[in-house]
């Protein structure tokens, strides 16, 4: 059985609704985009609201979290490349990874299911990164920033637009299936083997998810790179 | 399955308002926090290394007073050593000096009593003499020549003795 397969078959489910004519979304998808959201701002507000000199409690796991992604940013993008997408970088990066991780909760009463299992949201992240690596392009280094487009030479036009258009795609398409598999198959043990190995994959999964984030926010920190690379 | 729409858009709103929101009411607070405390961290440094480099600087300077101080307690202890050695150098000549004179003065006044005991002798021992001898020739030997005599006789045993 196939990804294709799983899903038509109804063990992942995008409750999907026409809103107004023609504008089909995926309600499940959008409920569990809230519900991450939610979360994530829950977590940064409860981190922030009693922001001290002295860390303590979940303002230490927050900064624990940016301090980690700053300094990769730092590395990757400089100083100045940190100011500008620090906020940017941190949100994208805990969205991720509370995204991956919901749907491994228990199902009990409500479907819980990851926002990243939809392509829609990942495709929505991947081209909001492209985006944005042309509008601070553009922005920074005026219309001449296009000029990358037929570096080395004229000749990879073709080329370089195939990159830029398959670098969002395999973006959204690592994390999409990343995720979708993750739930697919903890969804099918659950059928075949109640107890226990479940459970070991929830663990595995856990990490994935983690990773799968990281691994988002790191290609978008190198997409942005040449952005803030003095030179180019 | 991979079915593409709307929910793209709805998503990158999503997405953006959650980024703006966070943006302004959560990241800003935290890491105008975390400046301030590496900020607040570096200054505390700073002003520990200045602290301590003062206090070196002041044990240095104690060091120095203490070790002048010394020296010139040694000094004045010397000094003081020199002028009791000097006043006790001059306690003595004088004590000394005042012993000479004592003696000699001693000496002297010996001398002058014994001199004046040997003339009250040689007077008294004239005057015996003279009564003794007048006693032996019967006779008194008063004259002037008489006395000389004995005088003269008198000295010459003296002079022996």
């Amino acid at each position: 059985m196939g990804i294709a397969e799983a899903a038509e078959s109804g063990i992942i489910h995008y409750l999907p609704q026409e809103i107004a004519s023609g504008v089909q979304v995926h309600m499940q998808t959008l409920y569990m985009s809230w519900l991450t959201m939610l979360i994530v701002a829950v977590i940064v507000f409860a981190a922030t609201r009693k922001a001290g000199i002295i860390p303590s409690g979940i303002q230490n796991i927050v900064e624990i979290f940016i301090e980690w992604l700053n300094g990769l940013m730092e590395k990757n993008l400089g100083i100045e490349g940190r100011r500008t997408v620090a906020p940017f970088i941190i949100t994208l990066f805990l969205y991720i990874f509370v995204g991956n991780e919901m749907g491994l909760l228990p199902q009990v009463g409500v479907h819980f299911t990851s926002p990243t299992n939809d392509i829609n949201v990942t495709l929505g992240l991947s081209i909001m990164v492209s985006l944005l690596v042309y509008i601070l392009g553009l922005f920074k280094k005026g219309p001449g920033y296009l000029k990358h487009f037929v570096q080395p030479y004229a000749v990879f036009l073709p080329i370089n637009l195939l990159e830029e258009i398959a670098k969002p795609i395999t973006m959204a398409l690592r994390l999409f299936g990343n995720i979708l598999a993750g739930e697919i198959l903890l969804i099918i043990l659950y059928q075949l083997v109640p107890w226990v190995v479940p459970n070991v994959w929830v663990g595995f999964s856990l990490v994935i998810g983690f990773l799968q984030a990281f691994i988002f926010t790191m290609l978008t920190m190198i997409a942005l790179a040449p952005v803030f690379k003095e030179g180019h | 399955m991979v079915n593409i729409n709307w929910t793209i858009v709805a998503q990158i709103l999503n997405f953006v308002i959650l980024l703006w929101v966070l943006a302004k009411f959560a990241y800003k607070p935290l890491i105008k926090a975390m400046e301030n405390r590496r900020n607040r961290i570096i200054k505390d440094l700073d002003t520990a290394e200045q602290t301590r480099l003062d206090a070196e600087a002041l044990k240095a300077q104690y060091t120095e007073q203490l070790s002048n101080a010394r020296q010139e307690a040694t000094q004045i202890v010397d000094k003081a050593n020199k002028v009791a050695q000097k006043l006790h150098d001059e306690f003595m000549d004088q004590a000394r000096a005042e012993k000479e004179t004592m003696i000699t003065s001693a000496k002297e006044s010996i001398e002058q009593d014994k001199q004046q005991a040997l003339l009250e002798i040689r007077t008294e021992v004239i005057k015996l003499s003279t009564q003794i001898a007048g006693k032996i020739v019967n006779q008194k030997l008063n004259s002037a020549d008489d006395q000389q005599m004995i005088a003269k006789t008198v000295d010459e045993v003296m002079a022996k003795h």
